[in-house]
């Protein structure tokens, strides 16, 4: 009765984990050939199932939510030349992302006039709400996502640099694929983080393959599109200065680098670049330091400490930016000198590229997670900025990055039941923590029993939070109290994830050994 | 228990399905929830008279009990759902409701296909595989879930009935198929194949085989089981008689002013013989292409046989085909049914084969049948692919698979559906290809080269007519004949190979034990 059999005759321990099961089920039928087009389906599928649901600010006049902006700018950008581009209306919506976004919307706006003008009528298609554009709406963002994030994950995962088994190269791509956080905020909230999330892939991508210009021009994309990816920034920049550095060294490299980084950089922002009034608005528009140090509920540092200590009374907003700015650079340093130190002395060779891959990739994490638990203006949603570096390492994290999505798409609760998410929210996240992380119950010998019963605590205290939320109303003093306690839950988790990914990078490099080889072994 | 592949493939099923609540529904689903204000606040001497919405009761009495044991969860979930007058009514809770009948419901095909594996010898790889296939087959996901019909749930009694007699247990069988026939009489289509079953397997051979005890013992069976079968039946009709609705039931359930054709042509014999005669009716006048791009459409006769909801279809060369002489077709295609029964091993499964072919049968010459009825020839296939089936039984399978489920896919016709049912199908048919085997070799290897480009070919046969029905203008027919046509070259190719496997290959082997 079951797609997922245990291979017959084999000798290894019964899998515990479905996705794994799966795919060595596939593997031992002698039906790889299926693995990745059925897993790439069975994402378009939940992808457009979830988009079936409630998205931000459904039938609320007169702002309604994300979804409103972003079909908002797709109007404004085929109307209005690019100069008026970052001035037009800023309260209804105005643009506050980076050159790409709107390049995007343009070019979506364009093939949306193109199927029917009504959808980005200038003012007039303000609220819009059709079945119809509503359905072209949610079509963008999977055909964005197919075109940019998808493609490479694939490549990243199937590149033969990674030196990892088939199954674990099937299992990674799953996952990553449809890690519920992502899915739920990009097809049912309506974002489209997938797009910079997907050049960020692609720069580690070209990373593992050696060619540093290419990921150079990525990583602009990745920023260009959405300044969130600017939390990868301090590691990608140490990252690339390493390699310079690495002998024989290459001031050439460096040079190509910096003209890449230039180049990119330039070319997007070419509709404005001979005005120095309108670089200056694009970056008041993308960098809005007078919002405060966090929006409604984050589950930040910040956010935490304001439990105890009100800081927003206490100091002006330029103190508060300096505050941040100082933790965050005292917290992703660490991990960041830690890889430049050690892939500087490296010697170039083909093994070395995957272990520089891999510190990497840790490094991305702890530096995204640095910028999203200290600094300033982060979204609850910025989460997923984390979670994609940590996805690229659920190989060599397995029950720990698992664990860290749970968390994350716990913490994202709060936005997902405002969008009226509650079905797709609780669909994903059974079927994560089915499919993926089963706590307590695996087989593999790496994670000791006491982690595992953490895994479960943590869990049955996430759905003690759930269950409290829905049976027992706030007090009317404390009516944020269910918000609150789980911006705290989850910035405690996320500190002690933060802790732990950093002491792996340390422990990892000086064992010298990669754990992808202690997991095979 | 249930272990932990069956865990998975009902916990990814249910995902799916549960993610699928605000996709289309059909007016099937206001059809349900009529029913349930019917028998839920309704005197039953009123069930079959109660005529305020168009979509009147007309299942068997079964039916009508599951409804009204439905209307009672549904009183507390949310009262307006079994309000008679308030039709239309399909706010979230109702939906919400309705899909969730459908999804605990199915729940019996799960625990029957569990059953008759264990029962068929077929609880190995290969038989979890083509249960899961079943279980989760684009029939049932894109037909139940979305469409809205409970043919998970019947199917299920079918199948349950199908595992008593592997089980050896004639009698429990034959209840539970006249259950089922009382749940909807659609079924009656396969009950020559019990009939024969039952009457020589349990009737003459007796349970021990080889006679048990002469034709006294014999004829003893014969009334038991016609007692049990009359009880059943007394059980749902008896009611409804002794409250002298016998005329109102029978015209309730036997409507017999449709036409030959479905709305959507079903991919069966009718289907290749109405467009037999629209290419020849265009060979004879070509003016008519001219015709129809001045008057905006095709002939008149074209509308007739491809629009019509329950239009009666007109044939411009062919000869017209009356009921009777679709009867007569379906009647003679039964033969290879009762052949299968009454060679010299007689046993279960060749019941399961007989309800496979008498499925195919009423299927390909049927009078108004739906394609949604190819559901019915696929499930009880599964169970044969489950247990060791030939190279053959498994080529005839992936094309009636491909055919069937491919025809389906207009019932969705809207631009939302379109991602989730191309998914769907094209994540069955790779699992199927890849992983269902016979001889060693996976169905993919199985198949020859003219079944692999008709399998193939529905790829651009799905970009041409749903992707781009644009292309062709004014006839816009064609989408719908095209998938009919092609599809039921599939169905009836299929039907052809399947008797031949049956009637003339040699068994399987019998199962490791």
């Amino acid at each position: 009765m079951a797609r997922r059999g245990r291979p017959a005759g084999s000798t290894q321990p019964i899998e515990t984990v479905p996705v794994r099961r799966w795919f060595r089920f596939l593997e031992a039928q002698g039906a790889q050939g299926i693995a990745l087009p059925v897993t790439l389906l069975f994402s378009l599928l939940v992808r457009w199932c979830v988009s079936l649901h409630g998205y931000s600010g459904r039938g609320k006049p007169p702002l309604f939510g994300d979804y409103e902006a972003q079909r908002h700018w797709m109007e404004l950008t085929i109307h209005l030349p690019p100069k008026e581009w970052y001035y037009f209306d800023l309260q209804y919506w105005g643009l506050d992302y980076p050159p790409l976004t709107a390049f995007q919307s343009w070019l979506c706006g364009l093939v949306a006039h193109w199927i029917d003008p009504s959808w980005v009528a200038l003012g007039a298609s303000r609220g819009i709400e059709t079945h119809a554009s509503k359905l072209f709406m949610r079509a963008t963002v999977v055909v964005l996502e197919f075109a940019v994030f998808v493609p490479a994950v694939v490549l990243l995962f199937q590149s033969r640099q990674l030196r990892m088994p088939w199954a674990a190269r099937q299992m990674a791509t799953f996952c990553m694929l449809l890690q519920p956080g992502l899915v739920l905020i990009d097809h049912g909230h309506f974002q489209y983080n997938a797009v910079m999330l997907g050049f960020v892939v692609w720069a580690v991508y070209f990373a593992l393959r050696e060619k540093h210009v290419l990921m150079a021009v990525a990583f602009c994309c990745s920023f260009m599109f959405k300044q969130m990816a600017l939390y990868f920034a301090p590691a990608v920049f140490f990252f690339l200065l390493a390699k310079c550095l690495q002998p024989p060294r290459s001031a050439l490299l460096f040079v190509k680098l910096a003209l890449a980084v230039l180049g990119t950089i330039g070319t997007m922002l070419l509709p404005w670049i001979h005005s120095p009034s309108q670089l200056q608005q694009i970056l008041v528009r993308v960098f809005p330091v007078a919002r405060g140090l966090y929006e409604d509920k984050v589950a930040n540092v910040w956010c935490a400490v304001n439990v105890v200590v009100r800081l927003r009374s206490l100091l002006p907003v330029w103190s508060l930016v300096r505050l941040a700015t100082a933790a965050t650079v005292v917290a992703f340093l660490p991990a960041c000198l830690h890889m430049f130190h050690a892939i500087r002395r490296q010697s170039r060779s083909q093994a070395g590229a995957a272990d520089a891959s891999r510190l990497f990739r840790y490094c991305l994490l702890n530096t995204s997670l640095a910028f999203f638990l200290f600094s300033f203006q982060a979204h609850e949603k910025s989460i997923l900025i984390p979670l994609a570096p940590a996805l690229m390492l659920i190989h060599e994290e397995e029950r720990a990055v698992s664990w860290l999505v749970q968390v994350a798409l716990f913490s994202n609760y709060p936005l997902l039941f405002r969008d009226g998410l509650h079905m797709p929210y609780w669909v994903l996240a059974a079927g994560w923590s089915f499919l993926r992380s089963r706590p307590g119950c695996s087989a593999d010998k790496q994670t000791s029993s006491f982690v595992a019963c953490l895994q479960w605590l943590t869990t049955l205290a996430m759905l003690a939070i759930h269950a409290c939320h829905a049976v027992v109303p706030p007090p009317p003093s404390l009516p944020d109290i269910y918000a609150v306690l789980n911006a705290t839950f989850s910035c405690v988790m996320f500190a002690a994830f933060f802790l732990y990914f950093n002491y792996r990078q340390f422990a990892g490099q000086r064992l010298g050994v990669t754990s992808a080889k202690q997991k095979t072994a | 228990m249930l272990d932990a592949n069956e865990i998975a493939v009902l916990g990814v099923g249910a995902g799916i399905k549960l993610l699928l609540w605000p996709a289309y529904r059909s007016t099937d689903f206001e059809v349900h929830r009529n029913w349930l204000a019917i028998t839920g606040s309704l005197p039953v001497r009123q069930w079959y008279y109660e005529d305020r919405s168009e979509w009147t009761l007309d299942y068997p009495p079964f039916f009508a009990w599951f409804e009204w044991a439905l209307s009672h969860a549904a009183r507390l979930w949310d009262p307006r759902i079994v309000d008679v007058d308030r039709l239309g009514y399909a706010a979230e809770s109702c939906i919400a409701f309705q899909r969730l009948t459908v999804l605990i419901s199915e729940l019996v095909l799960f625990m029957a296909l569990r059953r008759a594996l264990r029962a068929c010898g077929g609880d190995t790889a290969q038989g979890r595989i083509a249960a899961a296939l079943v279980f989760l087959s684009p029939g049932f996901l894109l037909v139940d879930h979305v469409h809205f019909q409970y043919n998970g749930f019947l199917v299920g009694i079918l199948v349950y009935s199908l595992a008593f007699a592997l089980e050896g247990r004639d009698l429990l069988a034959g209840a539970a198929f006249a259950v089922l026939l009382c749940f909807k009489h659609i079924f009656v289509y396969i009950a020559p194949a019990y009939f024969v079953y039952l009457l020589r397997h349990y009737c003459v051979r007796g349970p021990g085989g080889g006679g048990g005890g002469g034709t006294g013992a014999a004829a003893l069976r014969l009334a038991k089981l016609g007692s049990v079968v009359a009880a059943v039946f007394g059980a749902a009709f008896g009611p409804f008689v002794a409250m002298g609705q016998t005329q109102q039931l029978a015209a309730r359930l036997f409507p017999f002013r449709r036409g030959l054709c479905h709305a959507f042509w079903a991919p069966n014999f009718w289907a290749l013989y109405v467009a037999a005669d629209r290419a020849l009716a265009a060979a004879q006048f070509p003016r008519w292409l001219a015709a129809a791009a001045d008057a905006g459409g095709g002939p008149p006769q074209l509308h007739s046989a491809t629009r019509g909801r329950v239009g009666d279809t007109r044939f411009v060369v062919l000869p017209d085909v009356p009921p009777l002489g679709a009867f007569v077709a379906t009647l003679a295609a039964l033969a290879p049914a009762c052949a299968v029964l009454l060679q010299r091993r007689c046993g279960p499964a060749q019941l399961v084969q007989a309800v496979v072919l008498c499925a195919h049968a009423s299927f390909l010459f049927g009078w108004h049948v739906h394609e949604k009825a190819v559901i019915l020839i696929v499930a009880p296939l599964g169970l044969v692919v489950a247990a060791a089936p030939s190279p053959r039984v498994l080529r005839m399978h992936t094309v009636l698979a491909a055919a069937g489920y491919f025809s389906l896919l207009p019932l969705l016709f809207g631009a939302q559906e379109l991602p989730i049912k191309a998914a769907v199908l094209v994540i069955w048919m790779l699992c199927a290809l890849a992983l269902l085997r016979a001889d060693g070799s996976s169905a993919w290897r199985c198949l020859m080269r003219a079944e692999r480009l008709y399998v193939a070919g529905l790829a651009p046969l799905f970009a041409l007519t749903e992707l781009a029905p644009g292309v062709f203008g004014r006839m816009q027919f064609m989408p719908l004949a095209l998938v009919s046509v092609y599809a039921a070259l599939g169905v009836t190719y299929a039907w052809l190979g399947i008797v031949a496997a049956f009637l003339w290959d040699p068994p399987p082997p019998p199962p490791a034990a």
